[in-house]
């Protein structure tokens, strides 16, 4: 069995990234980066289903700039055998399409030369930056292979794949022959941590590189000339106006305080 | 003022639209100008959604009569449509299914696409429409420069137009799936959350956090809800705990609401759950920390223990409820 895990690399999602009004850009200046939340969640998926006792391994690719392959290197020390960053010129400022295009001409000469198909490529249902959710389904499309988004668990049965999909009220396990396209939500458990040992391991494992003549992508289908959707401005969201905040050592004071506040206001 | 054809994607569920399905009418009206806007119904029982969408503004309805609508149909399905009939614009709800269904479909038949629309912008050079980027800190407006854009509208951000009366013509489409359209089976489904948690129409919500400290104390906000005739909501690590269901989570992973009022107690208001309630006409937050995040968003912050304020807030309301 042969995964391979999509990661981005994003601005740490615990920090509130806000429009820096001077550069016209997210204030992502400083904010350490990680691994997109539903993309770790997508990789300990990937690692618990072989931990049930199935042969095979993990390979993890990220497309981005130099620095993204520290994410990889993290991907390494909890559960990936093989890393990638794809990276060019060509490929900046695509958009989904071109995004998933590259990916999956990257999908296609990873597979050549480490011998073998992938039977499942695993993508993050969505990223905490762009938050599109587009790459997932669009990769399924040009690579031609099925979908099943939303994924929580997966497993094998009699030689064919079972993947558990979330849905709003439950549920579904939904049979999809392989090659396949998963996109992960969130399981209800965290991803594991890496260990010193793990970590001084994936120090010493080496990451590809590939470019866009490498993956032998077409200029015409990524990057921004090709992006079919293009950015005209940021903008901040409206601001709410400043509240009143009672802080106060009686707390029945401060709540009845609160509450004909909120009368007056006529919203109860 | 340009006239465009813009197709919305109603899905459904038993027959009835979803709630996003009629909301898109209104801006799907807009985009068109003088164009035509067609509804596009995929149901074997497609009455009921098929008047409602004329109601609420649609010049036509297309039905194609198919038992379940799974999305790798739906995709199939669209993609013949959108071949035959040509649309300027195809709209989807932003569901799971239509989050799924919009990037295949624009891939298929290469148009660009844009998901989670909150708001558009009709200009001179074209539609300008606005998505959410980090969990919508920032607002992002884009302009897609294919022939057809598909887009995906999200639930709430648009109201419903008036109703008005079912005219229109109702143009049934015989469907001939491809084989190989269909690639995956869903051989069980499983019903987990039984309870009818309508968030995104609410009118008060009142939300725990994990400030609530347990379980048992998590449960007397069903009791402040109760009196005010509120729906319950929680963030995502009390539904991890166990204390609620799925069903009540608001953030980016759960409901996006806008009621009228939002009462947050022991909420931190991280990002993620910010972008779900942030549509709140009016908000008040309890919470003990005063750097909590929460009051940068709240009209009313009450600095202190939620445990105390919660039941005075219940006394009170019973008294101005006259309960
Ligand atoms: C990809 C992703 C998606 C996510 N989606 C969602 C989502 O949809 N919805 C969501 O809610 N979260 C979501 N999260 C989680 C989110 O990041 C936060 O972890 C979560 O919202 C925090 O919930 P909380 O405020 O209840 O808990 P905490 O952050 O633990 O905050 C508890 C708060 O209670 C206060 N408190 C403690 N005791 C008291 C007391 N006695 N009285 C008053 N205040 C008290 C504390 O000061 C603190 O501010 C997501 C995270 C990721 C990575
Ligand atoms: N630059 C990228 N490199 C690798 N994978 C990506 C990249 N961008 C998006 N993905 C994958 O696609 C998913 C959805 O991303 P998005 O469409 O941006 O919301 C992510 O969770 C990743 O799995």
């Amino acid at each position: 069995m042969k995964i391979m895990v999509c990661i981005k690399q994003v601005p740490d999602d615990s920090v509130k990234i806000e429009l820096d009004e001077s550069t016209g850009k997210p204030s992502v200046e400083g904010v350490e980066p990680i691994v997109n939340a539903f993309d770790t969640y997508a990789l300990e998926m990937a690692a618990r289903f072989l931990e049930t006792g199935i042969e095979g391994e993990i390979t993890t690719i990220t497309m981005g700039d130099e620095n993204s392959k520290s994410s990889i290197k993290n991907c390494l020390a909890v559960g990936a055998s093989h890393g990638y960053v794809l990276h060019d010129d060509l490929f900046e400022g695509s958009d989904a399409q071109g995004t998933a295009y590259a990916l999956g001409c990257a999908v296609r000469k990873i597979a050549r030369d480490e011998g073998g198909d992938f039977d499942i490529v695993f993508c993050g249902i969505e990223t905490s930056d762009e938050t599109s959710g587009q790459t997932g389904p669009m990769l399924a499309e040009s690579l031609g292979y099925s979908l099943v988004t939303n994924v929580i668990a997966l497993e094998k049965k009699d030689g064919v794949l079972h993947v558990k999909q979330e849905t709003e009220d439950g549920y579904n396990i939904v049979e999809t022959p392989m090659p396949c396209v998963l996109t992960a939500a969130r399981p209800n458990y965290d991803p594991r941590y890496p260990t010193i040992k793990s970590k001084m391991a994936a120090r010493k494992m080496p990451i590809g590189e590939l470019s866009a003549a490498d993956i032998g992508a077409r200029s015409d289908k990524t990057g921004e000339s090709a992006s079919l959707v293009k950015t005209i401005e940021l903008a901040a969201p409206p601001k709410r106006k400043a509240g009143i905040k009672i802080n106060e050592e009686d707390i029945e004071e401060a709540s009845l305080k609160a509450f004909s506040i909120m009368t007056d206001a006529n919203v109860l | 003022m340009t006239d465009r054809n813009v197709f919305v994607y109603i899905e459904t569920a038993d027959g009835e639209s979803v709630k996003v399905g009629p909301e898109m009418l209104a801006p799907a009206r807009e985009a068109a100008g003088g164009g035509k806007v067609t509804a596009v119904i995929i149901d074997a029982q497609s009455d009921q959604a098929a008047e409602k969408a004329l109601i609420y503004g649609a010049d036509a309805v297309i039905t194609a009569a198919c038992e379940a609508a799974p999305p790798e149909n739906t995709v199939g399905i669209l993609t013949a449509m959108a071949e035959k009939y040509g649309p300027d614009i195809i709209m989807i709800g932003s569901t799971p299914a239509g989050r799924e269904t919009a990037p295949r479909l624009a891939a298929r038949i290469g148009a660009g696409c844009v998901t989670d629309v909150n708001a558009l912008d009709i200009t001179d050079e074209g539609i300008v429409w606005t998505t959410p980027l980090f969990g919508g800190t920032i607002l992002e407006n884009v302009g897609i420069s294919t022939d057809v854009q598909v887009v995906t509208i999200r639930s709430g951000a648009f109201k419903c137009g008036e109703a008005g009366d079912p005219s229109g013509e109702i143009i049934p489409e015989e469907i001939i799936m491809q084989d190989g359209d269909v690639k995956t089976k869903i051989i069980d489904s499983v019903v987990e959350i039984s309870e009818q948690v309508n968030l995104e129409d609410a009118e008060i919500i009142v939300t725990g956090g994990k400030g609530m400290g347990t379980e048992e104390d998590f449960q007397k906000i069903q009791e402040l809800a109760d009196v005010l005739g509120a729906t319950v909501g929680a963030t995502r690590p009390v539904i991890e705990a166990g204390w609620t269901s799925r069903a009540h989570q608001v953030g980016q992973s759960g409901k996006i609401v806008s009621p009228k009022l939002y009462i947050a107690f022991g909420v931190s208001g991280a990002t993620q759950h910010i972008t779900g309630m942030i549509g709140s006409d009016y908000i008040v937050a309890v919470n003990k920390d005063e750097d909590a995040p929460i009051f940068d968003v709240a009209d009313i912050g009450i600095v202190g223990d939620a445990k105390k304020v919660l039941p005075i807030f219940i006394e009170e309301c019973r008294k101005l409820k006259g309960i």
